[in-house]
Protein backbone atom coordinates (compact mmCIF):
# COMPACT_ATOMS: atom_id res chain seq x y z
CA UNK A 1 0.00 0.00 0.00
CA UNK A 2 1.61 3.48 -0.98
CA UNK A 3 1.08 5.43 2.22
CA UNK A 4 4.21 7.80 1.91
CA UNK A 5 3.29 11.41 2.93
CA UNK A 6 0.21 10.85 4.28
CA UNK A 7 -0.58 12.35 7.81
CA UNK A 8 -2.21 9.43 10.30
CA UNK A 9 -3.90 10.02 13.49
CA UNK A 10 -1.33 7.44 15.35
CA UNK A 11 -0.50 8.39 19.04
CA UNK A 12 -4.09 8.30 20.88
CA UNK A 13 -4.69 10.57 24.13
CA UNK A 14 -3.33 7.75 26.65
CA UNK A 15 -0.17 6.95 24.64
CA UNK A 16 1.12 10.58 24.40
CA UNK A 17 0.24 11.13 28.31
CA UNK A 18 2.06 8.05 28.79
CA UNK A 19 5.09 8.87 27.38
CA UNK A 20 5.72 12.33 28.85
CA UNK A 21 4.24 11.05 32.38
CA UNK A 22 6.74 8.54 31.73
CA UNK A 23 9.67 11.12 30.60
CA UNK A 24 9.22 12.77 33.72
CA UNK A 25 8.62 9.45 36.31
CA UNK A 26 11.68 7.86 34.78
CA UNK A 27 14.24 10.55 35.39
CA UNK A 28 13.11 11.36 38.54
CA UNK A 29 12.79 7.63 39.29
CA UNK A 30 16.38 7.02 38.18
CA UNK A 31 17.88 9.99 40.11
CA UNK A 32 15.99 9.34 43.23
CA UNK A 33 17.09 5.48 42.94
CA UNK A 34 20.55 6.58 42.72
CA UNK A 35 19.88 8.44 46.01
CA UNK A 36 18.52 5.88 47.58
CA UNK A 37 21.33 3.62 46.60
CA UNK A 38 23.74 5.12 48.08
CA UNK A 39 22.30 4.33 51.66
CA UNK A 40 23.75 0.96 50.70
CA UNK A 41 25.74 0.86 47.51
CA UNK A 42 26.54 -2.73 47.03
CA UNK A 43 24.46 -5.19 45.36
CA UNK A 44 24.29 -8.75 46.54
CA UNK A 45 23.20 -11.92 44.46
CA UNK A 46 21.56 -13.22 48.04
CA UNK A 47 18.83 -12.99 50.58
CA UNK A 48 20.68 -11.15 53.10
CA UNK A 49 23.41 -9.35 52.44
CA UNK A 50 26.79 -10.95 51.90
CA UNK A 51 30.01 -9.58 50.82
CA UNK A 52 30.69 -13.38 49.30
CA UNK A 53 27.99 -12.62 46.80
CA UNK A 54 28.90 -9.02 45.75
CA UNK A 55 28.37 -8.16 42.55
CA UNK A 56 28.96 -4.62 42.52
CA UNK A 57 29.92 -2.18 45.17
CA UNK A 58 30.87 1.61 45.28
CA UNK A 59 33.57 2.82 48.20
CA UNK A 60 35.76 5.38 49.13
CA UNK A 61 39.35 3.67 50.11
CA UNK A 62 40.40 6.77 51.41
CA UNK A 63 39.95 10.49 51.20
CA UNK A 64 39.74 11.67 47.51
CA UNK A 65 39.62 8.20 46.40
CA UNK A 66 36.66 6.20 44.84
CA UNK A 67 36.68 2.94 43.51
CA UNK A 68 34.08 0.60 42.03
CA UNK A 69 34.15 -3.05 42.21
CA UNK A 70 32.54 -5.30 39.59
CA UNK A 71 32.76 -9.09 39.94
CA UNK A 72 35.98 -8.79 42.08
CA UNK A 73 37.50 -6.49 39.73
CA UNK A 74 38.21 -2.94 41.38
CA UNK A 75 38.58 0.04 39.18
CA UNK A 76 39.61 3.71 40.33
CA UNK A 77 36.80 5.97 39.59
CA UNK A 78 37.43 8.96 41.69
CA UNK A 79 35.25 12.14 40.64
CA UNK A 80 32.48 9.77 38.95
CA UNK A 81 31.39 7.21 41.44
CA UNK A 82 32.74 6.74 45.18
CA UNK A 83 34.82 10.29 45.47
CA UNK A 84 33.06 13.19 43.99
CA UNK A 85 30.78 15.80 43.90
CA UNK A 86 28.28 16.38 46.96
CA UNK A 87 26.03 18.52 45.57
CA UNK A 88 27.20 21.13 47.90
CA UNK A 89 29.84 22.32 46.26
CA UNK A 90 32.67 20.44 47.18
CA UNK A 91 33.63 16.57 47.06
CA UNK A 92 33.34 13.50 49.53
CA UNK A 93 32.44 9.99 49.85
CA UNK A 94 29.62 8.99 48.14
CA UNK A 95 28.76 6.49 45.41
CA UNK A 96 27.41 9.17 42.65
CA UNK A 97 27.68 12.96 41.91
CA UNK A 98 25.29 15.14 43.37
CA UNK A 99 24.41 16.67 39.61
CA UNK A 100 22.53 13.04 38.76
CA UNK A 101 20.70 12.54 42.06
CA UNK A 102 17.41 14.21 43.43
CA UNK A 103 17.89 15.92 45.94
CA UNK A 104 21.85 16.86 44.92
CA UNK A 105 23.15 16.20 48.27
CA UNK A 106 22.92 12.87 50.37
CA UNK A 107 19.14 12.38 52.08
CA UNK A 108 17.78 9.03 51.98
CA UNK A 109 14.41 10.21 53.64
CA UNK A 110 13.65 12.30 51.00
CA UNK A 111 15.23 10.29 47.86
CA UNK A 112 12.45 7.52 49.21
CA UNK A 113 10.00 10.04 49.78
CA UNK A 114 10.56 10.85 45.57
CA UNK A 115 10.53 7.31 44.56
CA UNK A 116 7.51 6.46 46.13
CA UNK A 117 5.66 8.96 44.99
CA UNK A 118 6.91 9.00 41.08
CA UNK A 119 6.56 4.95 41.57
CA UNK A 120 2.89 5.49 41.58
CA UNK A 121 3.41 7.71 38.87
CA UNK A 122 4.88 4.86 36.70
CA UNK A 123 2.92 2.50 37.67
CA UNK A 124 -0.70 4.31 36.81
CA UNK A 125 0.64 5.54 33.58
CA UNK A 126 1.72 2.11 32.32
CA UNK A 127 -1.62 0.10 33.82
CA UNK A 128 -2.95 3.43 31.75
CA UNK A 129 -1.88 3.13 28.84
CA UNK A 130 -1.73 -1.01 28.47
CA UNK A 131 -5.82 -0.42 29.28
CA UNK A 132 -6.05 2.34 26.19
CA UNK A 133 -3.95 0.45 23.80
CA UNK A 134 -5.59 -2.93 24.13
CA UNK A 135 -9.00 -1.37 23.82
CA UNK A 136 -7.76 1.22 20.93
CA UNK A 137 -5.89 -1.44 18.89
CA UNK A 138 -2.28 -0.20 19.39
CA UNK A 139 -1.00 -2.88 21.77
CA UNK A 140 -2.25 -5.23 18.79
CA UNK A 141 0.39 -3.23 16.38
CA UNK A 142 2.92 -3.69 18.65
CA UNK A 143 2.99 -6.74 20.31
CA UNK A 144 5.62 -9.06 18.54
CA UNK A 145 4.54 -11.91 17.20
CA UNK A 146 5.81 -15.69 15.89
CA UNK A 147 5.78 -14.80 12.01
CA UNK A 148 8.01 -11.45 12.88
CA UNK A 149 10.64 -13.35 14.50
CA UNK A 150 12.09 -14.07 10.83
CA UNK A 151 12.01 -10.75 10.11
CA UNK A 152 14.31 -9.82 13.33
CA UNK A 153 17.46 -10.35 11.12
CA UNK A 154 16.82 -8.85 7.76
CA UNK A 155 15.77 -6.11 9.55
CA UNK A 156 18.84 -5.53 11.57
CA UNK A 157 20.55 -6.31 8.39
CA UNK A 158 18.65 -3.48 7.01
CA UNK A 159 20.13 -1.44 10.08
CA UNK A 160 23.14 -2.34 9.01
CA UNK A 161 23.73 -1.39 5.92
CA UNK A 162 23.73 -4.93 5.09
CA UNK A 163 20.31 -4.96 2.95
CA UNK A 164 18.86 -1.96 0.96
CA UNK A 165 15.08 -2.58 1.97
CA UNK A 166 13.92 -3.52 5.01
CA UNK A 167 10.97 -6.42 5.44
CA UNK A 168 7.51 -5.12 4.80
CA UNK A 169 6.31 -4.46 7.90
CA UNK A 170 2.82 -2.98 9.82
CA UNK A 171 2.89 0.03 11.86
CA UNK A 172 6.04 -1.16 13.80
CA UNK A 173 8.67 -2.34 12.11
CA UNK A 174 9.97 -6.06 13.79
CA UNK A 175 12.74 -5.06 15.88
CA UNK A 176 10.62 -2.11 17.08
CA UNK A 177 7.94 -4.62 17.84
CA UNK A 178 10.48 -6.65 20.05
CA UNK A 179 11.28 -3.46 21.78
CA UNK A 180 8.41 -2.23 22.77
CA UNK A 181 7.19 -5.85 23.89
CA UNK A 182 10.46 -6.47 26.19
CA UNK A 183 10.19 -2.77 27.59
CA UNK A 184 6.05 -2.63 28.11
CA UNK A 185 6.08 -6.43 29.39
CA UNK A 186 9.37 -7.96 30.53
CA UNK A 187 11.31 -4.62 32.03
CA UNK A 188 8.07 -2.18 33.20
CA UNK A 189 7.06 -5.52 35.18
CA UNK A 190 10.33 -6.20 36.50
CA UNK A 191 10.89 -2.70 37.54
CA UNK A 192 7.45 -2.95 39.31
CA UNK A 193 7.58 -6.10 40.65
CA UNK A 194 11.53 -5.78 42.03
CA UNK A 195 10.42 -2.39 43.71
CA UNK A 196 7.26 -3.80 45.55
CA UNK A 197 9.84 -7.06 47.03
CA UNK A 198 11.94 -4.47 49.15
CA UNK A 199 8.74 -3.38 51.17
CA UNK A 200 8.99 -5.97 53.79
CA UNK A 201 5.16 -5.83 54.29
CA UNK A 202 5.38 -6.80 50.43
CA UNK A 203 7.54 -9.24 51.70
CA UNK A 204 5.28 -10.59 54.64
CA UNK A 205 2.07 -10.92 52.46
CA UNK A 206 3.88 -12.15 49.24
CA UNK A 207 7.08 -14.02 50.33
CA UNK A 208 6.74 -15.87 47.10
CA UNK A 209 7.91 -12.98 45.03
CA UNK A 210 10.89 -12.77 47.04
CA UNK A 211 11.94 -16.17 46.70
CA UNK A 212 11.52 -15.67 42.65
CA UNK A 213 13.81 -13.32 42.63
CA UNK A 214 16.53 -14.94 44.75
CA UNK A 215 15.77 -13.08 47.84
CA UNK A 216 15.66 -9.43 48.93
CA UNK A 217 19.18 -8.29 47.98
CA UNK A 218 18.79 -10.04 44.91
CA UNK A 219 15.46 -8.16 43.89
CA UNK A 220 17.52 -4.73 44.68
CA UNK A 221 19.76 -6.21 42.08
CA UNK A 222 17.36 -7.42 39.68
CA UNK A 223 15.89 -3.78 40.35
CA UNK A 224 18.77 -2.13 39.08
CA UNK A 225 19.41 -4.51 36.48
CA UNK A 226 15.78 -3.32 35.23
CA UNK A 227 16.58 -0.24 35.66
CA UNK A 228 19.60 -0.40 33.52
CA UNK A 229 17.32 -1.71 30.95
CA UNK A 230 15.05 0.46 30.91
CA UNK A 231 18.31 3.20 30.55
CA UNK A 232 19.08 1.64 27.67
CA UNK A 233 15.92 1.47 25.90
CA UNK A 234 15.72 5.36 26.75
CA UNK A 235 18.94 6.10 25.12
CA UNK A 236 18.31 3.50 21.72
CA UNK A 237 14.14 5.11 21.41
CA UNK A 238 15.26 8.59 21.81
CA UNK A 239 18.05 8.08 19.49
CA UNK A 240 16.02 6.37 16.58
CA UNK A 241 13.28 9.00 17.24
CA UNK A 242 15.90 11.63 16.67
CA UNK A 243 17.44 9.76 13.48
CA UNK A 244 13.53 9.99 12.23
CA UNK A 245 13.47 13.67 12.25
CA UNK A 246 13.25 14.73 15.30
CA UNK A 247 10.50 17.68 14.93
CA UNK A 248 8.17 15.64 13.10
CA UNK A 249 8.39 12.93 15.39
CA UNK A 250 8.05 15.32 18.63
CA UNK A 251 5.06 16.67 16.79
CA UNK A 252 3.29 13.57 16.31
CA UNK A 253 3.74 12.72 20.30
CA UNK A 254 2.10 16.04 20.67
CA UNK A 255 -0.48 15.99 18.49
CA UNK A 256 -1.10 12.45 18.17
CA UNK A 257 -0.43 13.20 13.70
CA UNK A 258 2.09 11.06 12.17
CA UNK A 259 3.44 11.47 8.33
CA UNK A 260 4.13 7.86 7.13
CA UNK A 261 7.22 7.30 5.61
CA UNK A 262 8.44 4.83 3.03
CA UNK A 263 8.20 1.44 3.98
CA UNK A 264 5.67 2.07 6.91
CA UNK A 265 2.33 0.47 6.60
CA UNK A 266 -0.87 0.51 9.26
CA UNK A 267 -1.62 -2.64 10.91
CA UNK A 268 -0.41 -4.99 13.07
CA UNK B 1 25.20 16.46 12.07
CA UNK B 2 24.60 19.99 13.88
CA UNK B 3 21.22 18.88 14.22
CA UNK B 4 22.04 15.37 16.49
CA UNK B 5 24.39 17.94 18.37
CA UNK B 6 21.73 20.50 18.88
CA UNK B 7 19.59 17.49 20.27
CA UNK B 8 22.16 15.47 21.99
CA UNK B 9 23.54 18.77 24.04
CA UNK B 10 19.77 19.70 24.51
CA UNK B 11 19.37 15.86 26.28
CA UNK B 12 22.12 16.24 28.10
CA UNK B 13 20.89 19.62 29.66
CA UNK B 14 18.01 18.22 30.40
CA UNK B 15 18.80 15.52 32.24
CA UNK B 16 21.66 17.71 34.03
CA UNK B 17 18.57 19.89 35.22
CA UNK B 18 17.07 17.40 36.55
CA UNK B 19 18.94 17.43 40.45
CA UNK B 20 19.06 21.33 40.30
CA UNK B 21 15.03 21.57 39.71
CA UNK B 22 14.20 18.61 41.94
CA UNK B 23 16.47 20.16 44.55
CA UNK B 24 14.60 23.44 44.50
CA UNK B 25 11.28 21.53 44.43
CA UNK B 26 12.31 19.42 47.42
CA UNK B 27 12.95 22.43 49.59
CA UNK B 28 9.69 23.73 49.04
CA UNK B 29 7.37 22.68 51.88
CA UNK B 30 4.21 22.31 49.65
CA UNK B 31 5.89 20.18 47.06
CA UNK B 32 7.62 18.30 50.43
CA UNK B 33 3.67 17.68 51.34
CA UNK B 34 2.43 16.64 48.05
CA UNK B 35 5.05 14.11 47.61
CA UNK B 36 3.90 12.26 50.91
CA UNK B 37 0.96 12.00 49.87
CA UNK B 38 0.58 8.49 49.07
CA UNK B 39 2.12 7.40 52.41
CA UNK B 40 -1.47 6.55 53.74
CA UNK B 41 -2.46 4.78 50.38
CA UNK B 42 0.89 2.55 50.97
CA UNK B 43 -0.54 1.59 54.43
CA UNK B 44 -3.46 1.18 53.49
CA UNK B 45 -3.08 -0.87 50.57
CA UNK B 46 -0.02 -2.93 51.71
CA UNK B 47 -0.40 -3.21 55.86
CA UNK B 48 0.99 -5.46 58.06
CA UNK B 49 -1.08 -8.48 56.71
CA UNK B 50 1.19 -11.45 56.52
CA UNK B 51 4.04 -13.11 58.92
CA UNK B 52 7.59 -12.20 57.55
CA UNK B 53 9.22 -15.56 56.23
CA UNK B 54 11.32 -17.36 59.14
CA UNK B 55 14.61 -18.55 58.83
CA UNK B 56 16.79 -21.64 60.09
CA UNK B 57 19.39 -21.64 62.24
CA UNK B 58 22.04 -22.02 59.60
CA UNK B 59 21.19 -18.59 58.30
CA UNK B 60 22.21 -16.30 60.81
CA UNK B 61 24.20 -14.03 60.79
CA UNK B 62 26.68 -14.27 63.41
CA UNK B 63 27.84 -10.84 63.79
CA UNK B 64 24.69 -9.12 63.68
CA UNK B 65 25.51 -5.33 62.18
CA UNK B 66 24.86 -2.73 64.70
CA UNK B 67 22.09 -0.32 63.94
CA UNK B 68 20.40 2.76 64.91
CA UNK B 69 22.28 5.45 67.53
CA UNK B 70 25.14 5.25 69.49
CA UNK B 71 24.88 3.02 73.11
CA UNK B 72 24.06 4.89 75.56
CA UNK B 73 26.98 6.23 77.67
CA UNK B 74 24.36 7.88 80.37
CA UNK B 75 25.40 7.12 84.25
CA UNK B 76 22.29 5.69 84.50
CA UNK B 77 22.78 3.50 82.24
CA UNK B 78 25.85 2.44 82.71
CA UNK B 79 24.51 2.05 86.34
CA UNK B 80 21.53 0.06 84.68
CA UNK B 81 24.90 -2.12 82.99
CA UNK B 82 26.77 -2.79 85.86
CA UNK B 83 23.92 -4.23 87.45
CA UNK B 84 22.63 -6.66 84.86
CA UNK B 85 19.76 -4.40 84.60
CA UNK B 86 18.38 -5.43 88.57
CA UNK B 87 16.72 -2.48 88.94
CA UNK B 88 15.40 -2.16 85.32
CA UNK B 89 11.48 -2.42 84.89
CA UNK B 90 10.01 -2.01 81.58
CA UNK B 91 7.28 0.77 82.46
CA UNK B 92 3.82 0.01 80.59
CA UNK B 93 1.40 2.57 80.97
CA UNK B 94 -0.33 5.18 79.21
CA UNK B 95 -4.29 4.60 78.09
CA UNK B 96 -4.54 0.99 79.80
CA UNK B 97 -6.54 -0.62 82.44
CA UNK B 98 -4.12 -1.71 84.50
CA UNK B 99 -0.53 -0.17 84.42
CA UNK B 100 2.16 -2.44 84.87
CA UNK B 101 5.92 -2.54 85.04
CA UNK B 102 7.86 -5.52 83.97
CA UNK B 103 11.35 -6.47 85.40
CA UNK B 104 13.19 -8.97 83.54
CA UNK B 105 12.51 -11.69 85.98
CA UNK B 106 8.95 -10.93 85.44
CA UNK B 107 9.30 -11.11 81.70
CA UNK B 108 11.66 -14.08 81.70
CA UNK B 109 8.31 -16.03 83.59
CA UNK B 110 6.39 -15.46 80.77
CA UNK B 111 5.70 -17.05 77.37
CA UNK B 112 8.98 -16.81 75.71
CA UNK B 113 9.35 -17.27 71.64
CA UNK B 114 11.94 -17.43 69.37
CA UNK B 115 11.68 -16.09 65.75
CA UNK B 116 14.34 -16.36 62.93
CA UNK B 117 14.04 -13.20 60.88
CA UNK B 118 15.53 -10.38 58.21
CA UNK B 119 16.62 -7.33 59.45
CA UNK B 120 15.34 -5.24 56.35
CA UNK B 121 17.51 -1.72 56.76
CA UNK B 122 16.20 2.01 55.43
CA UNK B 123 19.51 1.90 53.51
CA UNK B 124 18.92 -1.31 51.77
CA UNK B 125 21.02 -3.53 53.50
CA UNK B 126 19.15 -6.80 55.17
CA UNK B 127 20.36 -9.51 58.18
CA UNK B 128 19.01 -12.49 59.45
CA UNK B 129 18.89 -12.78 63.14
CA UNK B 130 17.47 -14.86 65.55
CA UNK B 131 15.37 -12.91 68.51
CA UNK B 132 13.92 -14.29 71.88
CA UNK B 133 11.61 -12.89 74.14
CA UNK B 134 8.40 -12.18 74.42
CA UNK B 135 5.44 -11.15 72.49
CA UNK B 136 4.41 -7.57 72.61
CA UNK B 137 0.49 -8.61 72.56
CA UNK B 138 1.39 -10.67 75.51
CA UNK B 139 1.94 -7.78 77.39
CA UNK B 140 -1.03 -6.07 75.92
CA UNK B 141 -3.06 -8.76 77.17
CA UNK B 142 -1.66 -7.84 80.72
CA UNK B 143 -2.21 -4.13 80.79
CA UNK B 144 -5.17 -3.84 78.89
CA UNK B 145 -5.21 -1.14 76.63
CA UNK B 146 -7.95 1.11 76.83
CA UNK B 147 -10.29 1.60 73.37
CA UNK B 148 -8.97 5.21 73.46
CA UNK B 149 -5.76 3.96 72.94
CA UNK B 150 -4.29 3.72 69.20
CA UNK B 151 -0.99 3.78 69.43
CA UNK B 152 1.96 2.10 71.74
CA UNK B 153 4.83 4.49 71.73
CA UNK B 154 8.15 3.20 72.89
CA UNK B 155 10.30 5.00 74.89
CA UNK B 156 14.21 4.62 74.10
CA UNK B 157 16.96 4.78 76.44
CA UNK B 158 19.44 6.23 73.44
CA UNK B 159 19.79 9.87 72.61
CA UNK B 160 21.14 11.38 69.28
CA UNK B 161 24.01 14.30 69.83
CA UNK B 162 21.51 16.73 70.42
CA UNK B 163 20.49 15.26 73.19
CA UNK B 164 17.02 13.90 71.55
CA UNK B 165 15.50 10.48 72.37
CA UNK B 166 15.08 8.07 70.50
CA UNK B 167 11.14 6.66 70.29
CA UNK B 168 8.83 4.77 68.03
CA UNK B 169 5.43 4.11 67.49
CA UNK B 170 3.25 1.17 66.59
CA UNK B 171 -0.97 1.10 65.40
CA UNK B 172 -2.53 -1.50 67.86
CA UNK B 173 -3.05 -3.91 65.04
CA UNK B 174 0.86 -3.90 64.51
CA UNK B 175 1.52 -3.97 67.84
CA UNK B 176 -1.36 -7.22 68.20
CA UNK B 177 1.15 -9.06 65.23
CA UNK B 178 2.43 -12.03 66.50
CA UNK B 179 5.57 -11.92 65.12
CA UNK B 180 5.89 -8.35 67.31
CA UNK B 181 8.47 -8.83 69.83
CA UNK B 182 10.18 -7.73 73.26
CA UNK B 183 13.59 -9.09 72.83
CA UNK B 184 16.31 -10.08 75.30
CA UNK B 185 18.37 -12.13 72.90
CA UNK B 186 20.26 -11.83 70.00
CA UNK B 187 21.36 -15.02 68.58
CA UNK B 188 21.34 -17.24 71.65
CA UNK B 189 22.85 -14.75 73.94
CA UNK B 190 21.58 -12.10 76.08
CA UNK B 191 21.29 -8.90 74.32
CA UNK B 192 24.61 -6.78 74.85
CA UNK B 193 24.58 -3.34 75.13
CA UNK B 194 25.64 -2.33 71.85
CA UNK B 195 22.36 -4.48 70.64
CA UNK B 196 19.94 -2.92 72.95
CA UNK B 197 19.98 -4.36 76.42
CA UNK B 198 17.83 -5.28 78.16
CA UNK B 199 14.65 -5.33 75.87
CA UNK B 200 14.52 -4.19 72.25
CA UNK B 201 11.60 -4.08 69.61
CA UNK B 202 11.92 -6.24 66.76
CA UNK B 203 8.95 -5.70 64.16
CA UNK B 204 10.09 -8.06 61.31
CA UNK B 205 7.09 -7.00 59.13
CA UNK B 206 8.15 -3.28 58.50
CA UNK B 207 11.65 -1.39 57.90
CA UNK B 208 14.31 -1.84 61.03
CA UNK B 209 14.22 1.65 62.05
CA UNK B 210 10.78 0.88 63.75
CA UNK B 211 12.94 -1.87 65.46
CA UNK B 212 13.92 0.54 68.59
CA UNK B 213 16.43 -0.62 70.70
CA UNK B 214 16.81 -0.04 74.47
CA UNK B 215 13.21 0.24 75.53
CA UNK B 216 12.41 2.13 78.52
CA UNK B 217 8.63 2.70 78.44
CA UNK B 218 5.97 1.39 76.56
CA UNK B 219 3.34 4.23 76.83
CA UNK B 220 -0.33 3.71 75.61
CA UNK B 221 -2.06 7.09 73.94
CA UNK B 222 -4.67 8.10 71.65
CA UNK B 223 -2.11 10.15 69.41
CA UNK B 224 1.91 10.88 68.96
CA UNK B 225 1.18 14.68 67.91
CA UNK B 226 2.10 16.26 71.04
CA UNK B 227 5.52 14.23 71.30
CA UNK B 228 8.74 15.40 69.94
CA UNK B 229 8.45 16.42 66.45
CA UNK B 230 5.13 14.72 66.44
CA UNK B 231 5.88 12.06 63.64
CA UNK B 232 5.34 9.18 65.72
CA UNK B 233 9.25 7.84 65.63
CA UNK B 234 12.66 9.44 65.68
CA UNK B 235 13.53 9.09 61.84
CA UNK B 236 9.82 9.82 61.37
CA UNK B 237 10.72 13.35 62.47
CA UNK B 238 13.67 13.31 60.74
CA UNK B 239 11.57 12.57 57.46
CA UNK B 240 11.40 9.07 56.91
CA UNK B 241 7.26 7.48 56.85
CA UNK B 242 6.16 6.43 59.64
CA UNK B 243 4.28 3.31 58.13
CA UNK B 244 7.66 1.55 57.67
CA UNK B 245 6.56 -1.31 55.93
CA UNK B 246 7.73 -0.14 52.48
Amino acid sequence: MKTMGKDIYRYAVATRLAHWLWVLAFAVLVSTGLQIFMAAPYLDASDQSNPARRVLSIQSPSDGVGTTTVLGHTFVTTGWLGWTDDGMGGRSARAFPGWITIPAYQDLADGRRWHLFFAWALVIGWFTWLISSAIKGNLQEMVLRPRDVPKLWPMQAYYLRLRKEPPPHGTYNPLQKAAYTSVAFLLFPLVILTGLTLSPGIDASFGWLTWLFGGRQFARLWHFVAMGGLIGFCVVHTFQVATQGIVQQMRSMITGNYRLRDHEGVGP
Amino acid sequence: MNRKLFLASTMSSALVACSPIGTALNNNAEFHKLLSAPQGLDHAIIGTRGLAREYRDADVMRDFPLTGLPTPTDSSYAELLASHFAGYALIVDGAVANPQKFSLDRLAKMQRVAQITRHDCVEGWSAVGKWAGVRLRDVLAVVRPLPTARFAIFHCMDRDDQGTPYYESLDMHEAMHPQALLATSLNDAPLTADHGAPVRLKVPTQLGYKSAKWVARIEFAATFASLYGGKGGYWEDQGYEWYAGI
